[in-house]
C-alpha cells in the first residue's frame, strides 16, 4: 500500500518548518538553565554538611510547621508524605538528595512529563492538520487518489514519530548537561521507589529497590504514552477548530487548568477522571502523592488510552465526513 | 477556431466527466439547484457564471471536497462517492487559488504531490516543469514565485498523474494579460495534444469565448444554457449582420424593411442591421433585384456578454 510514501511527506514537512528546530532549541535551552540552576542552587544548599545531618534538619524543620497547625491541607499531606520519605531513606543509609547525571536523567522525566512534554508535544498536535487549512493546501491533499482516512492516519504516524523524537531528544540533552555538571556514572545505582500514601498512612509495603536504569526507561516509557495521549488530544482540537491558534490555546487552557485545579478544589474527586489530572504518570509511578486519592499507575493510564481513543475516533470521524469549504 | 475543434469532438469522443442532479443547499440557501452535463475526451468545457453562482461549490462536489446533498459525479463512468480514489486517479484539478506550501521548492512541492500518486509520477517531473516553463525557478522556494508562476506550478501537480480529465477553478484570476495568454496556450494544448478533458470555470467572457468549445451558463445555482459557443451565440436572438454592399446608402434603405430597427451605414460600402435569421434569405434576394452589389453579409458576432445578459436577464458578470 502506498502509505510510507504519505508518512515521508508529512514527517519532511514537520522537519523542514521553522517550528521543529525552535522546539528543539528550546528544549536545549530550557534543561542548559535547569541544569545550572541546580548547579548553583545545590552549593548553597548542601552547605558542607553531612547529609544525616542536613536531612534530619530538613524532616525537623517540617515537623515542627505541621505542628504549628498554619499548614493548608493539600501541603499538609505532602509534608507528611515527604517526612515519611526521608526518615526511610535516612534509616537505610540512602542519601536522598544525591544526584548524578543519571539520577537527573530520571528527575526530569518526572518533572517534564506534566507540563514541558505536553506543551511541546501540542505545539506539533494542534498544527498538524490547522496549518494545511491555513496555507490553502488542504485543498489539493485531499484531491489525490488517496482517503481522506489515510492522509489524517499518515500525519497521526508522523505526529507520534515528532514526539518520540522529542522525548529521546530530551532525555539525550538532560544526559548530555546533567552528566556534565554531576557525573556520567551510577546507572547501576538502587532506586527506591514506589512510596505511597494511602489515606492518611504511609504504605511502606509497595517500596522496592530498583535498578536506575531501569527505572529510568520505565519512567520515561510513561512520560512518552503521557505525551503521545495530549497528540492525539491536539490532533483533535486542529480537526475540530482548523486554526492553529485557537487548537493551541485551547489545549494549553486544559493544561494549566489542570495544575491549578487540584490545588483549588481538592476535594472534588470525580476530576480524576479529567485528562490532564493524569498526566503525571511518572510521578504516580514513582509514588509521589497524587493530588486525589484513588489514582495509581494502572487507573492514569486507563483514563489517557481512553481519553486518546475517544479523540482519535472523532477526529478520524470529523475529518472524513465535513465539507472542505473555505 | 474554438468552435471548429468542438464540432469535431463532441460526438466521437467518450464521456470523461458526467454530473447529474447536483445539488447543495447551505441553511436556506440553495447554492446549487440539479446541475448536469457532460464533458467528452479533448474537449475544453467552460463553467460560465457572476460571483456567487455557484461554480466554485460545483466544483468542489466535482473533487469531492464538498459532499452534494443530492446527484452523483462520475469520471469516466467511475461514482466519486462510491469508489472516491479510483476516480480521483484519473483527475487533476486547481480549486480557487493553487496554494502550495511556500517553505519547500517547486520541485519538493511536486515531489510531495507524485507520492501520493501511483508510480511513475516522479518521473514526470521533468518533463511538466519544462512544459510550464518552470524549470528555472523549480529549486527555489514556492514563497518566492510570482502568481502566473504559482498558476503554473498548480498544473504541474495537476498534470502529475497524467489525468483524463484537468478541472480549473478560475485559473485566469489575478494573472496579466501574458499570463491569461499562457494558460489560454496551454489548455488548448493539453486538450488538442494530449486529448484532456478540460473543465475550467470563469467570469471572464472574452477567455471563455476564446478558449472553450462548449459552454454552460450558470446563475443562481442553476445551469441555464449549454452548448458549444458557435450554438449560443447563434441562438441569441440578436441576428446583427454586417453588410458589405454598394452603394450602401440604397441598400440601407432596402435593409430597412426586413429589420426592426434602421440600419446604420457604417461607411462607403457596410451597412448594419439587425435581421432575423429567417427573414435572411429574403433580404438577400431584395438587394439583389435592386441591383445593389453584394461582396459579404456577416455576422456581427454577438458576444457571449450578450448572450449571457440575455439568459441570466441583465445581470452584468
Amino acid at each position: 500500500m502506498r502509505f510510507l510514501p504519505l508518512v515521508e511527506n508529512e514527517v519532511l514537512k514537520l522537519l523542514k518548518r521553522r517550528r521543529f528546530r525552535v522546539v528543539l532549541l528550546i528544549l536545549v535551552a530550557l534543561i542548559g538553565l535547569i541544569v545550572f540552576a541546580q548547579v548553583k542552587g545545590r552549593e548553597r544548599f548542601l552547605s558542607g554538611k553531612d547529609w544525616r545531618v542536613r536531612v534530619q534538619e530538613r524532616i525537623a524543620g517540617m515537623q515542627n510547621a505541621l505542628r504549628s497547625g498554619r499548614m493548608p491541607k493539600s501541603a499538609e499531606r505532602w509534608s507528611r508524605f515527604e517526612i515519611a520519605r526521608l526518615q526511610y531513606h535516612v534509616d537505610r543509609n540512602v542519601d536522598p538528595d544525591a544526584i548524578t547525571g543519571p539520577l537527573f536523567v530520571r528527575a526530569f522525566a518526572n518533572a517534564s512529563s506534566y507540563l514541558l512534554l505536553p506543551l511541546l508535544a501540542l505545539v506539533f498536535g494542534s498544527d498538524i492538520v490547522s496549518s494545511e487549512f491555513s496555507q490553502g493546501t488542504i485543498k489539493i491533499l485531499l484531491t489525490r487518489p488517496v482517503s481522506r482516512a489515510a492522509v489524517l492516519a499518515s500525519k497521526l504516524a508522523a505526529l507520534a514519530l515528532a514526539i518520540t523524537l522529542m522525548v529521546l531528544a530530551g532525555a539525550a540533552v538532560a544526559y548530555a548537561f546533567g552528566g556534565a555538571a554531576f557525573g556520567f556514572r551510577g546507572w547501576g545505582a538502587p532506586v527506591l521507589t514506589g512510596f505511597r500514601l494511602t489515606g492518611e498512612a504511609f504504605d511502606v509495603s509497595t517500596i522496592r529497590s530498583l535498578v536506575l536504569w531501569k527505572d529510568t526507561i520505565l519512567v520515561f516509557g510513561l512520560a512518552w504514552f503521557a505525551a503521545l495521549s495530549v497528540g492525539a488530544l491536539a490532533l483533535l482540537t486542529s480537526v475540530l477548530l482548523r486554526s492553529t491558534a485557537a487548537a493551541m490555546g485551547t489545549m494549553f487552557a486544559a493544561l494549566i487548568a489542570g495544575t491549578i485545579l487540584p490545588r483549588v478544589a481538592p476535594s472534588w474527586e470525580a476530576q480524576k477522571y479529567l485528562f490532564v489530572t493524569n498526566l503525571p504518570l511518572p510521578d504516580y509511578y514513582s509514588g509521589s502523592p497524587p493530588p486525589i486519592p484513588g489514582i495509581t499507575v494502572g487507573f492514569s493510564v486507563a483514563v489517557l488510552s481512553l481519553w486518546a481513543a475517544a479523540a482519535l475516533v472523532a477526529a478520524f470521524t470529523v475529518f472524513v465526513r465535513r465539507d472542505v469549504l473555505a | 477556431m474554438a468552435d471548429t475543434v468542438g464540432q469535431s469532438n463532441a460526438s466521437s469522443r467518450e464521456i470523461v466527466l458526467a454530473a447529474e442532479g447536483l445539488t447543495k443547499t447551505f441553511g436556506k440557501r440553495q447554492a446549487v439547484s440539479d446541475v448536469s452535463f457532460e464533458l467528452y475526451a479533448g474537449e475544453v468545457f467552460g463553467f460560465l457564471g457572476p460571483n456567487g453562482a455557484g461554480k466554485t461549490t460545483t466544483i468542489r462536489m466535482l473533487v469531492g471536497l464538498a459532499r452534494p446533498d443530492h446527484g452523483t459525479v462520475r469520471i469516466r463512468g467511475i461514482d466519486l462517492a462510491h469508489d472516491f480514489a479510483r476516480a480521483m486517479a484519473h483527475v487533476g484539478s486547481i480549486v480557487e487559488s493553487p496554494d502550495l506550501y511556500g517553505y519547500l521548492t517547486g520541485r519538493e512541492n511536486l515531489l510531495h504531490f507524485a507520492r501520493m500518486l501511483p508510480d511513475g509520477a516522479q518521473g514526470r517531473i521533468p518533463e511538466l516543469a519544462s512544459l510550464v516553463a518552470l524549470e528555472e525557478r523549480l529549486d527555489d522556494k514556492a514563497e518566492t514565485y510570482s502568481l502566473g508562476m504559482l498558476q503554473r506550478l498548480g498544473i504541474a501537480q495537476a498534470l502529475l498523474g497524467a489525468p483524463d480529465l484537468l478541472i480549473l477553478d478560475e485559473p485566469a484570476n489575478g494573472l496579466d494579460p501574458a499570463g491569461i495568454r499562457e494558460i489560454r496556450r496551454l489548455v488548448r494544448l493539453l486538450a488538442s495534444d494530449r486529448g484532456i478533458a478540460v473543465f475550467l470555470s470563469s467570469h471572464l467572457l472574452s477567455e471563455v469565448e476564446q478558449m472553450c468549445d462548449r459552454v454552460t451558463i450558470i446563475h443562481r445555482g442553476r445551469a441555464l444554457a449549454t452548448g458549444s459557443v458557435r450554438e449560443l451565440l447563434d441562438r441569441s436572438a440578436s441576428g446583427a449582420t454586417r453588410w458589405r454592399v454598394r452603394p450602401a446608402s440604397r441598400a440601407a434603405e432596402i435593409l430597412r424593411e426586413f429589420s426592426g430597427e434602421p440600419p446604420s451605414v457604417e461607411d462607403g460600402e457596410t451597412v448594419a442591421a439587425r435581421i432575423p435569421r429567417d427573414r435572411l434569405p429574403g433580404a438577400v434576394a431584395a438587394l439583389a433585384n435592386a441591383g445593389i452589389e453584394i461582396y459579404a453579409v456577416e455576422p456581427r458576432a454577438s458576444s457571449l456578454e450578450e448572450v449571457f445578459l440575455e439568459v441570466t436577464g441583465g445581470e452584468t458578470v
